[in-house]
């Protein structure tokens, strides 16, 4: 309903207008406050986060996984060198450690030993203080008064053809080498020295290679050297038969002493006694 | 609706009439609008002092972070520069480790082969010292053959001084002991020979 202007209601109509205009100056006030910038808030002393995040993967620095005391991984440390000195010559082979103070190798590498010298990867002679051998399998064990320096682990199973080795040992009887290969399948034992399949891979070995460890990608043992086929490929004793063997130590035979040769050692012309004088008639 | 507020009330006499109190309603209207636009003016100061205060604090903050950025760009700077001298000196470190750890492969080796080289050289003396004790022994007894020959020759040459089955005896010792002495000398010259 409309009133004419000049009303006497006008007063309170001017009054209300003016209200509804100091209130909309504060709607538009409270809104420009709204919208109004804030102040700044202080600038923090230190904006360095207290634990720094890794800025790559774990283990992306290069070379971290070879570290080790001395700067040898753990492939060389386990490795040792065997000498053989028997009665009738010298010889030498490889080996690893499987633990602290037992190492594996050849039967073949100890046999027919008088003394047995086991020296580490870098140079340490330890001291050897029983040996045994194994029938059903080329492997011996040698136990040490001194501490390895490293051990591996054994694989879970034994390896697929296709699957990389890894073999490490003294070749010729020389410097620690690392060879690398794949595995080629099961065979039969040529030498019929081992009881059940044997692994052939085409990692290079030598002579003197014999105990060497084979190790897959992880550097756990897969199988252990024992011989090299005319077409330069390595057989293994697989992890399964060291691994049983293992779990019988009973099955190791002390080594019996070395006998010396026939005719080399009795030492040659060696007549009875001399005939005594018959008594002066 | 009520019928009294239906119809306009009655005029007031004490009012003032329309057109004497148009000038008062300007006036207040006028009042009203100073003191709006006295109100928008000081709000509008307001704002402006705000304004210009807040301004100021964001530059002093803009400011501040900026001092700190830079401070932080110069601490980057030199992390950067030792980094790279530290990566500088770990792979000097990494050659100089690989260059010591061939160097003790290369060392064990040697001592290695020094040891077997030791070895044979030990086995072979002691060979040499079995084959001279050898060679001494075959010597002694065919000395002591060729003895017990001049003595059983001597014994013969006498043979009434003596009794018959001694000399008997004595010979058969003497060729016992002469055929053991030839003996050991075919076995150490077979041996020398291998």
């Amino acid at each position: 309903m409309s009133r004419p202007a000049g009303a006497p209601g006008a007063p309170a109509a001017a009054a209300r207008a003016g209200g509804r205009a100091g209130a909309v100056l504060l709607a538009a006030a409270l809104a420009g406050c709204g919208v109004l910038p804030a102040l700044p808030p202080s600038v923090p002393d230190d904006v360095v986060p207290t634990a720094v995040a890794p800025t790559g993967p774990a283990g992306s620095l290069d070379g971290a996984e070879a570290l080790s005391p001395d700067g040898f991984d753990a492939v060389q440390r386990m490795a040792v060198r065997i000498r053989n000195v028997g009665c009738s010559g010298l010889s030498t082979g490889s080996g690893f450690a499987v633990d602290e103070h037992t190492l594996i190798t050849n039967r073949h590498v100890v046999a027919d030993s008088e003394t047995l010298e086991v020296s580490t990867y870098d140079g340490r002679d330890l001291e050897v203080s029983a040996a045994g051998s194994a029938s059903l399998a080329d492997l011996a064990l040698v136990r040490t008064t001194d501490p390895l320096p490293s051990y591996p682990t054994l694989a879970d199973e034994d390896p697929r053809p296709g699957d990389a080795v890894t073999v490490v040992g003294y070749p010729q009887g020389g410097k620690l080498t690392v060879t690398a290969g794949e595995v080629i399948g099961p065979t039969t034992d040529p030498l019929h020295e081992n009881l059940g399949e044997v692994l052939l891979t085409d990692a290079p070995v030598e002579p003197g290679s014999s105990g060497s460890a084979a190790l897959d990608e992880q550097g756990r043992v897969i199988g252990v050297v024992y011989a090299k086929t005319s077409d330069d490929r390595s057989l293994l004793v697989p992890r399964s038969t060291l691994e049983q063997l293992l779990e019988d130590t009973g099955e190791f035979r002390a080594l019996p002493p070395c006998e010396p040769a026939a005719d080399g050692s009795q030492e040659p012309g060696s007549p009875s006694d001399a005939p005594s004088v018959p008594p002066a008639g | 609706m009520s019928a009294s507020s239906a119809w306009p009330p009655p005029p007031d006499p004490a009012a003032p009439a329309a057109g004497d109190g148009g000038a008062p309603v300007r006036r207040r209207g006028r009042r009203t609008a100073v003191v709006v636009l006295s109100v928008l003016l000081v709000a509008a100061l307001g704002i402006g002092a705000y304004l210009w205060l807040t301004t100021t604090r964001w530059q002093e903050h803009s400011a501040a972070w900026e001092d700190e950025a830079r401070e932080y760009a110069a601490r980057v700077a030199a992390l950067d520069a030792e980094l790279a001298a530290t990566d500088a000196e770990l792979v000097a470190a990494r050659e100089q480790l690989a260059t010591a750890t061939a160097r003790i492969t290369d060392l064990a080796n040697e001592k290695a082969q020094l040891g077997d080289e030791n070895v044979a050289s030990q086995q072979y003396l002691d060979y040499q010292r079995r084959v001279s004790e050898a060679a001494g022994v075959v010597t002694t007894a065919l000395g002591d053959c060729v003895d017990a020959q001049s003595q059983l020759i001597t014994y013969l040459e006498d043979r009434g001084s003596y009794d018959e089955k001694d000399l008997d005896r004595f010979a058969s010792d003497v060729e016992k002991l002469c055929r053991q002495a030839s003996k050991a000398s075919d076995q150490l010259q077979q041996e020398l020979e291998q």
